[in-house]
């Protein structure tokens, strides 16, 4: 069964290793408000900035030019640093790339790889634990908004979310909706009722 | 707290509000009210109105503060000029709410995990509307709940309320009267899990027997504070579901 958790709550009296558990004489305890199964012994999270991993897929913003390359604001508290010599032509303040994680320091600092610029479109911000549930399992709720939007979205681990094209407020109603019911079940399903009924509205706003 | 002999606290019993001796004001939590804050939530506390907002983690600053093995934890308590009856002449920080913050904060840096955030800092800002005594046992409350709104990882949800000493005798939870013609206030802020003491302050006189009976009302009172602060939580997230 699927209980919700509180910071301090018992879990188990093993050791469990995962986000938002700590372990304190051999028993795990809660250490942010999520969800806990106690059969499968798994920890969601429900609230929680966004930790990096290497390899993790970010959507980044130019915030400064420098003379031999970029500073990329990607939602962390520190600012990461990519050289020119990673674009092919020179980025302005704003522009919206797309990069991986290729190392994250000891004091969380990262450093991004294999970027790619993202001309035009929109980014919308939401919590980095509900990324999953925008993706939906094996990307089934990502690619049901992209066929009823016909936009291009890109999702950033980091909880920035990329939209260009299409139905782009529909589909940013669409992630907003997820994010703030990202705890309930059968999302899916009410994602699309709520993609088809808005099929046709609302498109003057947003282009 | 210099206890003034013409003023009578408790009347057949009963304190001036009707209450026991070991009996709490009304408590109400609101958790995650604000839109644009991380976490955040409000306190109605008997007289008390208290809105914390908490950031984070963000980028520390002033930057030479910042430490590479744990987050530095700001927290602000400001008492609006409006907040009580008395004068609490213009806005911003003064003497007592500077000693506040950093009496709250380092109340809140035992519970927190701030090893897991090097280098950056987490806000915590403690809003008092509207004040009736015991504004820093409320003040705790209402910054632990916002910071488990927020998502900052912490081995417990702290508890705070305070003991006071009245006509002689100990009472829970002092009202703003009983504040201040009583014979001592003792602010006591708890990890419900342990029992752990984060935030013990004293203000007045007490034998060494009424501290430990103001300690027992306390840590009688923390599982129900404490299940009052769950169940904010909850109903954030409830109240979507319903939609």
């Amino acid at each position: 069964m699927r209980r919700i958790v509180f910071p301090g709550e018992l879990l188990s009296d093993k050791r469990i290793t995962s986000r938002g558990i700590y372990v304190e004489n051999g028993k795990s305890y809660a250490a942010l408000i999520g969800f806990y199964d106690d059969e499968k012994e798994v920890f969601i999270p429900l609230e929680g900035a966004y930790e990096p991993n290497v390899g993790d897929l970010l959507i980044g913003i130019v915030s400064d030019v420098k003379p031999n390359g970029y500073v990329i604001e990607v939602g962390l508290p520190s600012d990461t640093f990519m050289s020119a010599r990673d674009f092919r032509e020179p980025l302005g303040m704003g522009e919206i790339i797309v990069a991986k994680v290729k190392s994250v320091s000891e004091t969380r600092s990262i450093s991004l790889a294999d970027p790619a610029v993202l001309k035009g479109g929109n980014i919308i911000k939401i919590s980095s634990v509900k990324i999953p549930r925008v993706i939906g399992k094996k990307g089934s709720m990502l690619s049901q908004i992209k066929d009823a939007t016909k936009s291009k979205i890109i999702v950033g681990k980091n909880g920035w979310i990329w939209i260009k094209g299409g139905n782009e407020y529909l589909a940013t109603k669409a992630i907003l909706k997820i994010e703030k019911e990202a705890h309930t079940s059968g999302l899916t399903d009410k994602i699309g009722e709520f993609l088809k009924n808005n099929e046709n509205g609302d498109e003057h706003v947003g282009q | 707290m210099s206890g003034n002999e013409n003023i009578k606290l408790i009347v057949d019993g009963k304190r001036l509000d009707g209450r026991e001796l070991d009996e709490m004001r009304p408590l109400k939590i609101t958790a995650g009210l604000l839109n644009k804050a991380d976490g955040s939530a409000l306190v109605e506390w008997g007289g008390n109105k208290i809105l914390a907002a908490v950031y984070g983690p963000v980028e520390c600053f002033p930057r030479h503060e910042s430490n590479p093995y744990k987050a530095k934890l700001s927290c602000r308590y400001l008492m609006s000029p409006f907040a009580s009856k008395d004068e609490h002449g213009r806005a911003g920080p003064n003497r007592r709410s500077i000693e506040l913050s950093m009496v709250l904060g380092k109340a809140l840096e035992n519970v927190v995990m701030l090893e897991k955030y090097p280098r950056a800092m987490i806000e915590v800002f403690i809003e008092v509307l509207q004040a009736s005594g015991g504004t820093r046992c409320a003040s705790l409350v209402a910054a632990s709940v916002a910071l488990a709104n927020a998502g900052i990882p912490m081995k417990d949800l702290p508890v705070a309320v305070a003991a006071g000493k009245i006509d002689g005798k100990v009472c829970l939870d002092c009202s703003k009267d009983e504040d201040n013609f009583g014979q001592a206030d003792v602010p006591i802020a708890l990890a419900p899990r342990n029992n752990d003491i984060l935030l013990l302050q004293m203000d007045g006189l007490m034998t060494k027997d009424e501290f430990f009976k103001a300690l027992d009302y306390i840590e009688k009172s923390a599982p129900e504070i404490h299940r009052l602060e769950v169940e904010a939580l909850r109903k954030a997230y409830e109240e979507t579901d319903a939609q």
